[in-house]
């Protein structure tokens, strides 16, 4: 009886690409301006403290510049499709770089950072519904649609209660190890509306190593230029 | 010129009209000590060095925006201690910069311009003074510059530049008359096929017309690679061969690893540099030129002469940035500790020819995250008449120390 209901209930649920897309969109809009803290714990180690100014547009373009520390301002990342820029402040120059590497040090790698969208490169698929966090989620499992992504397979949930709010990722190599896993919290009102304002990834390879995005600033449907997306743009500087 | 565009920028600073961004100050202390040496190109010490050469500098940088405008100045103050003692002020930028909109943006007064993919050799580059060719870590000053840079689409971008430069090497104890240049540049870029494809078209007086080619693309993973080349008619180096077509050449890849470990290497070809035959002829017309200027049965207006002539071949590597020879190799390594605070790093550029190395070893330090401390050795190794060992420095240290608001 129990089993049928819960049938049931998952045969109400919405579709797993739904509930992936209402969360791709849970923390960022589709085309937003934000500022945030990035701080970079490491056992032993004095953490990383940097602020950033970032600008997103759909899930294909997006432009990060650091704001602090001074000894860090200026330098900026532009990602644009599949390609990757840096421009270093003290060489004035912008350098290409490769896509796949760990964003300014920490634990989230540019992907995590200019993404933000599973959807896009995932094939979900509902396994269920299990308590997280303390929040009752729809949990997924998704699969690399090709072997350009960062990750082969990741373990997502998402809140039932209607937002839906993620609340943890889980992120897997090809060989079936856990990676690294991402946690969303805070939900606070940014922009407008509520939204998790917390992301702290944590990473196997490294016990006590955690990496965390806190929002300050968020202002969804800003009016982004294309052309705010190039290597010229990064030159001009903000 | 310069004078009227350093005072709307004072007057500009002074003014800071509401809506003004904090601005950004920066102070810098330089003090490049070196070690000089006697060799091919300073036989008796005619180049007139001191056994130790200390460049002391204490710097200076303002960033000011408003709104689409940007006021930029960087410079500092000089004072030479060994062979000549004085003091000079020098500024490495200052500019005006207004943007309107994302698709045009104007820049005009000393500025870099960094043309070019390379990391170590830009071939496309008669924009800007040459890198240090000992060590190219070291902040480089600009050109005095109007630049356009327009935008029409994301994928294409247009940049026209007219700069007026001395390619003479800087950071250096010598004396490099670089030759004045007054050149017009366009770069055409566009975004094809997920690479980066630069067209380039530079000439004026001073230099030669180049037409230039400049590709770069990341080859997934965490590597990128690059390519700049150039062909113009007529040599750089002497004998200027007005004749010849040549080319140069730079290729090459960089690893990086997040913000903490980056490695890269750069091959560069310069097809006028001198193979065996004409370094051979190239020392020879040092021999000779210091012989006659020590030659007592000379007259004198001939002996000033000949170490006229002397001194001027043996600025020659110095002068143009890019050595001498054809083929040479650059690597650079950077390794950042866990919380950003330490920084190793070590460059070197190798001459393929001659088995010559300019090594530099550095380590840098940020105890806060406005400040950084950074220290660089340069020692040139390699045999006894490489290109490098050739040079009138033995080694050098280099350090920097900024302090940021």
């Amino acid at each position: 009886m129990s089993n049928l209901l819960a049938c049931l209930l998952l045969a109400m649920a919405p579709d797993a690409a739904a509930i992936v897309k209402r969360a791709d969109r849970a923390v960022l809009g589709e085309t937003t301006t934000y500022t945030v803290r990035m701080t970079v714990q490491r056992p032993g180690k004095r953490d990383r403290v940097v602020e950033m100014r970032g600008f997103k547009k759909g899930d294909e373009q997006g432009l990060v510049r650091y704001t602090t520390p001074p000894k860090e301002r200026g330098t900026a990342y532009l990602r644009s499709g599949e390609n990757t820029w840096l421009y270093l402040p003290s060489a004035a120059k912008v350098v290409r770089v490769g896509a796949k590497q760990n964003f300014g040090g920490g634990d989230f790698s540019n992907g995590d950072i200019f993404r933000l969208s599973l959807i896009k490169d995932y094939d979900p698929t509902l396994l269920g519904e299990e308590a997280m966090s303390g929040e009752a989620c729809f949990k997924l499992e998704l699969r690399a649609k090709n072997r350009s992504v960062a990750y082969d397979r990741v373990l997502y949930w998402v809140r039932t209660d209607g937002s839906f709010f993620p609340v943890r990722a889980e992120y897997y190599t090809i060989s079936g190890k856990r990676l690294k896993w991402l946690s969303l919290g805070e939900v606070g009102k940014l922009g407008g509306r509520l939204r998790p304002t917390v992301l702290a990834m944590e990473n196997a390879l490294e016990a006590g190593a955690k990496t965390e995005l806190r929002f300050l600033a968020i202002e969804d449907e800003a009016k982004l230029d294309d052309r705010l997306f190039t290597p010229s743009a990064l030159e001009k500087g903000e | 010129m310069r004078r009227a565009l350093l005072g709307v920028g004072l007057l500009a600073l002074a003014w800071a009209p509401a809506g003004a961004g904090q601005p950004e100050i920066e102070l810098g202390f330089e003090n490049l000590l070196y070690r000089t040496a006697r060799t091919r190109l300073n036989r008796d010490n005619l180049l007139g060095l001191d056994p130790s050469e200390d460049l002391l500098r204490g710097g200076l940088g303002v960033k000011q925006t408003w709104g689409s405008a940007r006021l930029v100045a960087k410079g500092y103050l000089e004072r030479r201690i060994g062979s000549q003692d004085r003091t000079e002020a020098t500024l490495r930028q200052a500019y005006l910069q207004y943007s309107f909109g994302d698709g045009l943006t104007l820049r005009a007064g000393k500025q870099r311009i960094a043309w070019g993919s390379g990391f170590a050799w830009n071939p496309t580059n008669r924009l800007e003074p040459a890198k240090n060719p000992l060590n190219t870590g070291l902040e480089q000053a600009g050109s005095w510059a109007v630049r356009m840079d327009v935008v029409p689409a994301s994928w294409v971008g247009l940049i026209l530049v007219a700069a007026r430069d001395q390619a003479a090497a800087a950071d250096l104890p010598l004396e490099t008359q670089g030759r004045v240049r007054r050149i017009g540049a366009a770069r055409a870029r566009f975004l094809v096929w997920n690479t980066d494809l630069a067209l380039v078209l530079s000439g004026g007086a001073g230099g030669r017309s180049l037409v230039g080619l400049d590709l770069g693309r990341s080859l997934g993973g965490s590597v990128s690679v690059h390519l700049e080349g150039a062909t113009y008619r007529g040599a750089e180096l002497v004998p200027a061969r007005a004749d010849r077509r040549f080319f140069r050449l730079a290729a090459g890849l960089l690893y990086l690893r997040g913000e903490s470990q980056s490695l890269s290497l750069e091959y560069f070809w310069n097809s006028e540099g001198y193979d065996g035959q004409a370094m051979a002829a190239y020392r020879r017309n040092l021999d000779d030129t210091y012989a006659a200027a020590q030659d007592p049965r000379l007259p004198p207006p001939a002996r000033q002469a000949a170490l006229d002539a002397y001194r001027v071949a043996a600025a020659l590597p110095f002068s143009g940035g890019l050595g001498l020879r054809r083929h040479y190799l650059h690597g650079s390594w950077t390794r950042s500790s866990r919380d950003s605070r330490w920084t190793g790093a070590a460059r070197a550029v190798v001459g393929l020819a001659d088995g010559g190395l300019a090594f530099t070893p550095g380590l840098g330090f940020a105890p806060r995250g406005d400040l950084t401390l950074q220290l660089d050795a340069l020692v040139l190794l390699g045999p006894q008449d490489s290109e490098f060992r050739l040079a009138p420095i033995r080694s050098g240290l280099q350090t920097r120390i900024r302090l940021l608001f």
